[in-house]
């Protein structure tokens, strides 16, 4: 039985010509396509998205969902999973989305480690709110709420994901949509919490930041703690300097959320709640 | 008769055990007993003292003259000794050392003793909870060492049974099927997370799951994912707890993903007075969140009220895909209740809304056409809008299928009070012989029609309201344009006692 599965909706697509954001949601449809045609059932996915222009995405895809508030992206998908377990989640969410107004629940997803996927479009900046700075820019960066220039240095999230017990923690560069499909799909595929950090140029705001692919370079899948530690470190957020890791930098076999709740496990692969 | 009896001592010494057996003793003995639970914020010392109230009648409240003291502490004797009665007794633990950990099972059995209810009463109460032989004797060497001073015959009312509101919560959310409970955990809302969380895996209970998240606005957002996925889920906190998940509430609103909050209030603003009672939080629970959409707000004033009503609340929130508060306070909570009456059969309820897993749906927090896709469309805007206070018409006439508001006391009196919430027992113990009629509204919003009505039949009407603006009396004011202008106003975090109460309404001339 083979039905045409469309993953595209017919809406208007909004982001600025050329944006990267277009080249993950083409990433996104790759491994969806793939996934379904492995076996998962469209029906199955749910995204949440927060709010920012990665959150567009929600009508773009043709899957469940919910288009959440700002910072919730990850209570909201916990949930979805605390709800049903059976439901394949993806959440996509921003850097200041995620790292300013939802960092408790970033901290807290790596205890959790629920069985769910949350991909960061990181491009250092507020864009939808006309280029703010976020607790990934770099330091310096003057925009119209700080015309003295951003005084704090950012923070680093491989770091912190590292720090926080996270099982999986990944990073990609949006533009190489194949390499991002690739590492998605392992995302998606890992037992337990999976943190995808996307490098992402914004066209419009923060443009000093853009064009670092040059740093970037591709590793193979990385298991050590130590190891993970050294490739969080090589690039701190701040300059175009160093090196910037792309790939699966740490994952580890890790009990889930699930697996946790007696409740969660009866329901596993069962039709939910009367 | 009526007999109001003062338990205190340090926190951690077991007064509450004390006034548990002794309650469960009078409940079979056919009495009604009430009882008031008073503690500061702290775990260990301190002063912490319980008032249990006796009666051959239905009883919800205490009276601020005491028949007795059963002090565990000497400090429990110095504050309270100028509230004793005549005929008073004081029990001191001085009397009592060498009991150690099982004091207050000595003190348990002296009472039994003054109130006259047999030894064979107490053993067996002792037993079932204990059964072990310092317990058995401490309460013996209790009982043996006092003298029968109230001589309570058993009498023949059957079926008594005691509860606190946050108990009464809790059976009401089993009874309508809960599956989830999110919290995070703050006074007085935290006993029916306990209560949940310790019901969790017994007799296959709907699959309950009880989580603890990391704060409030993960609480509230993480309830919204569970409801869609298709979990009947509420959540539970105090005053600011909601102040923080009144985002969750707007989203709500515009996603239309059933949602319930218990909101157990205490005296604010900011941390205020934590560990009493209040009902300030009338306008944060019917105006929490921004922007215009449809709620519920229901306010219990009894343990039987919170299992009806918190049924209710799930009925209609999965009916409607909209949100339900049950507002209750620290003293419905945790005062302890008896009743004898059945709550009526639990309304059925049934997840037929789309869920995932099983088709493609979208809930959204922007404004949205019928799949689910963001629109900035004025005309869709406008109908959107529209639909949304039309759901709260067809809410408003649902909800008169139940009991909006009750009327107690002598129904034909041209004398009302109107109130709302916990202090519906105190009301109704302190206008007992009173010529009062009075009307208890338990959905805040909607408001039902009726109160104008009796309003209207009056001639004085008085308001009463642990609050110091007087909450309902606004809500009252905006709905039918009448101001209420005697009121009884208290808001020092303790509960009215009866017979202060009653004087109160007694000295309101016209």
């Amino acid at each position: 039985m083979s039905k045409k599965i469309e993953l595209r909706t017919k809406n208007e697509d909004t982001w600025c010509p050329g944006c990267p954001n277009h080249s993950i949601l083409e990433s996104t449809k790759r491994v969806l396509a793939k996934l379904i045609s492995k076996g998962y059932r469209q029906e199955d996915f749910a995204m949440v998205t927060g709010i920012g222009c990665h959150a567009k995405i929600f009508d773009y895809l043709n899957i469940s969902g919910i288009y959440g508030l700002h910072g919730r992206v990850l209570p909201t998908a916990l949930g979805m999973k605390l709800g049903n377990p059976n439901l394949t989640v993806l959440g996509f969410a921003g850097d200041g989305d995620t790292y300013a107004e939802g960092m408790a629940h970033f901290i807290h997803a790596g205890r959790y480690n629920a069985d769910m996927t949350l991909i960061v479009h990181d491009n250092q900046s507020f864009s939808l709110t006309t280029g703010q700075s976020t607790p990934t820019t770099q330091q310096g960066y003057k925009n119209k709420a700080e015309p003295l220039g951003e005084f704090n240095n950012p923070l680093n999230p491989i770091k912190l994901g590292l720090a926080s017990g996270m099982s999986f923690i990944a990073r990609c560069n949006a533009r190489d949509i194949e390499h991002t499909a690739k590492i998605l799909e392992k995302a998606v595929r890992h037992k337990g919490f999976s943190f995808v950090e996307i490098i992402q140029d914004c066209l419009i705001f923060n443009l000093e930041v853009n064009n670092k692919d040059d740093l970037m370079y591709k590793i193979s899948d990385n298991k050590s703690k130590d190891e993970a530690e050294r490739l969080a470190e090589k690039w701190d957020y701040n300059n175009k300097q160093g090196q910037i890791p792309l790939g699966v930098i740490y994952q580890e076999k890790k009990k889930t959320m699930e697996e946790k709740w007696p409740q969660l496990s009866a329901l596993k692969n069962r039709k939910l709640l009367k | 008769m009526r007999l109001n009896i003062l338990i205190g001592g340090k926190a951690g010494q077991g007064i509450n055990k004390i006034s548990e057996i002794v309650s469960k003793i009078l409940i079979k003995q056919g009495y009604f007993v009430f009882n008031y639970r008073d503690y500061p914020s702290l775990i260990r010392g301190g002063h912490n003292f319980n008032i249990l109230s006796i009666s051959e009648e239905k009883v919800g409240s205490y009276q601020s003259g005491l028949d007795g003291i059963i002090a565990l502490d000497q400090k429990t004797i110095i504050l309270h000794k100028n509230k004793l009665k005549k005929k008073e007794f004081i029990i001191d633990s001085k009397d009592f050392e060498t009991f150690g950990r099982n004091l207050n099972l000595a003190l348990a059995g002296a009472l039994i003793k003054i109130l006259g209810i047999d030894r064979k009463n107490l053993m067996k109460q002792i037993k079932k909870e204990f059964n072990k032989k310092e317990a058995l004797s401490a309460a013996e060497k209790g009982f043996t060492s006092q003298k029968n001073r109230f001589n309570l015959k058993k009498r023949n009312n059957n079926n008594i049974i005691i509860m606190t509101g946050s108990q009464a919560i809790t059976q009401g959310a089993i009874n309508s099927g809960i599956n989830r409970y999110l919290a995070y955990p703050m006074t007085p809302a935290t006993e029916v997370m306990h209560e949940l969380a310790a019901r969790q895996l017994k007799n296959n209970e709907n699959n309950l799951l009880v989580f603890q998240a990391e704060n409030e606005t993960a609480v509230v957002n993480a309830a919204l994912g569970a409801s869609f996925s298709g979990a009947k889920t509420m959540i539970g906190t105090s005053g600011g707890g909601f102040d923080l998940m009144c985002e969750g509430l707007s989203l709500q609103g515009q996603s239309e993903i059933p949602l319930i909050v218990y909101l157990a209030s205490r005296p604010g603003p900011g941390t205020g007075v934590p560990t009493y009672s209040s009902q300030a939080d009338l306008n944060l629970a019917l105006r929490g969140g921004h922007g215009e959409f449809p709620r519920v707000v229901v306010a219990p004033g009894d343990p039987l009220e919170c299992i009806e009503k918190t049924n209710e609340a799930f009925y209609l929130s999965e009916k409607f895909n909209s949100l339900s508060i049950i507002l209750s306070d620290k003293h419905l909570a945790e005062s302890w209740f008896s009743f004898n009456r059945k709550p009526t059969k639990a309304l059925k309820l049934k997840v037929s809304r789309k869920i995932p897993g099983k088709e493609i749906v979208k809930a959204s927090s922007y404004e949205h056409d019928g799949k689910g896709n963001t629109t900035e469309d004025a005309e869709i805007t406008v109908r959107k809008a529209r639909e949304r206070l039309l759901k709260y018409e067809k809410i408003k006439k649902e909800c008169e299928k139940f009991e909006m508001i009750k009327i107690h006391g002598k129904k034909k009196s041209k004398n009302l009070i109107i109130s709302w919430g916990s202090t519906k027992t105190v009301i109704l113990d302190a206008i007992k012989d009173l010529d009062y009629k009075f009307l208890q509204v338990l959905y805040l919003k909607p408001l039902s029609d009726q109160v104008k009505e009796e309003m209207k039949k009056a001639r004085k009407i008085i308001l009463i309201e642990q609050n110091v603006t007087g909450q309902l009396g606004r809500v009252i004011r905006e709905k039918t344009g009448i101001k209420i202008r005697q009121r009884i106003l208290k808001y020092d975090g303790r509960p009215f006692s009866s017979d202060e109460l009653r004087t109160e309404i007694l000295n309101i001339k016209k």
